[in-house]
């Protein structure tokens, strides 16, 4: 390899450089994840709706969406994020990238999220919502005092996992514009003309921040799962994390 | 109407389409041929064979496809590697590789899951019948392996026609660089995107009922 491509990484604003991109893709992440739990547990629900009206669109949407490239969707939001929102924050307001980006993933996210908790709601006994409808309690109330705190806990290792394939597609970012790790990588390569030795950094980088969440997620068994759960789950997550 | 702009532009729409299931099937294959093989010495007996198919497996998970693509791209070519000497073919020939690379890492983990998944007596009572390990694996493993896996990897097929937008990124004219080029010339994002859109829905959905049926046909009892 050529010698003297690697001296400029002992400067400290190189890895500041690289700091503020891994900070950029951290708060994307972070953002986008928190979004989408919110739509998908929503969705999720709709989808498990007794009305049709509410079932059928949730359905849709999730079907739909999950389809999808998360790229598309990004691109999309990128380019009439703004004229989306003009209605609602007035005639000139601009959509940030930044939020162009957490759109466009929280979009696709929220449909996989659904799906994963979808899932774990179906997978605990009927009987559990049986006795806590018949012992009196709301619809309502049983999701949210019997269901949904044991389906979360047996959701935990499939959303960990989500969580990874989150964060390996903030890289796409960086086309419309949002100066996340790659990003910065992109820019440091360009001026330096060393995209191996960059990329092989930022692809570390990646490795052990998703290194470590998988298996973190591969530890974590919490509450009792049944084989056929797991193996639904597990499919579930070979689907949608291969994006 | 969305479907009209296609009409417009047929080579950016249709001929981006074409590019997108040139790109699924022989990255497909690719990532099949490949995947199987790291799932073989992910189950072999030598340990050496098995950790290089783990570190591999890992890597190739764990890190986004687009750095990959990139990688391929413009890392290689400074190391005196380049698929073609033409600069479309070797785009193309880089979006191909990563593909199969990126993929090959997941279809290695649902072949491993199938391959371990069949009954450790099984291979047992093979092997005391005299077949030789690489019979066992032919005659017994893998049939009932082929069964098991074939619905987990119609999802990562589904996953790979979507991830082939990426091919975008290091320019690429597929589906969805189509689109854009579309949008850019017109400013007609709403059309150009939904055109894209029902065409990729075109493409996964047939192939997700396609995954739903299989499921059910080859769901064994065991």
């Amino acid at each position: 390899m050529r010698p003297d491509t690697w001296a400029m990484f002992t400067d400290p604003a190189i890895w500041r450089f690289f700091g503020e991109g891994l900070t950029q893709t951290l708060e994307l992440s972070v953002a986008s994840v928190a979004l989408s739990f919110v739509v998908g547990l929503a969705f999720a629900l709709g989808r498990l709706s007794s009305r049709r009206w509410i079932r059928w669109p949730s359905t849709a949407y999730v079907e739909a969406i999950r389809a999808l490239p998360v790229l598309l969707l990004i691109v999309y939001f990128d380019i009439k994020g703004s004229s989306l929102f003009r209605p609602l924050f007035g005639e000139d307001f601009e959509l940030p990238r930044f939020w162009a980006g957490v759109l466009g993933l929280s979009l696709y996210t929220s449909a996989v999220l659904a799906e994963i908790i979808r899932a774990g709601i179906l997978t605990l006994p009927r009987g559990q919502t049986e006795a806590s409808r018949a012992l009196g309690l709301s619809y309502p109330q049983t999701m949210r005092f019997v269901v949904l705190p044991q389906a979360l806990r047996l959701m935990v290792p499939a959303m960990m996992g989500q969580l990874t394939t989150v964060i390996k597609d903030t890289s796409l970012v960086g086309t419309i514009g949002v100066f996340d790790l790659l990003r910065q990588g992109r820019t440091i390569y360009t001026q330096f003309f060393n995209p191996i030795e960059v990329l092989l950094i930022v692809a570390s980088i990646y490795f052990v921040i998703c290194f470590v969440l998988s298996q973190l997620s591969r530890r974590l068994e919490l509450g009792r799962i049944t084989p056929e759960a797991k193996v639904r789950m597990t499919e579930l997550e070979l689907r949608d994390q291969a994006a | 109407m969305p479907g009209a702009i296609a009409v417009e532009f047929p080579d950016l729409f249709f001929g981006g389409l074409w590019v997108t299931v040139q790109l699924s099937v022989l990255g497909l294959l690719g990532a099949l041929v490949l995947g199987t093989a790291v799932a073989l010495t992910r189950v072999s007996p030598l340990a050496p064979l098995r950790w290089v198919g783990a570190a591999y497996v890992e890597f190739f998970r764990n890190t986004p496809l687009v750095v990959q693509l990139f990688f391929l791209f413009l890392g290689l070519p400074l190391l005196g590697l380049r698929f073609a000497s033409d600069t479309f073919d070797n785009i193309f020939r880089a979006a191909f590789v990563g593909m199969a690379l990126y993929h090959g890492s997941y279809v290695a983990e649902v072949v491993r899951g199938g391959l371990l998944g069949v009954d450790r007596g099984q291979i047992e009572a093979a092997r005391s019948l005299g077949l030789s390990y690489a019979q066992t694996l032919r005659e017994v493993q893998l049939p009932q392996t082929f069964r098991a896996v074939i619905p987990p990897l119609g999802n990562v097929a589904i996953a790979l026609v979507k991830n082939t937008s990426l091919a975008s990124t290091i320019g690429v004219t597929e589906l969805l660089f189509g689109a854009e080029i579309v949008e850019s010339r017109t400013f007609r994002a709403e059309e150009a995107f939904l055109t894209a859109t029902l065409l990729y829905l075109g493409l996964t959905n047939p192939l997700g009922l396609l995954v739903n049926g299989l499921e059910r046909r080859l769901l064994v009892v065991r």
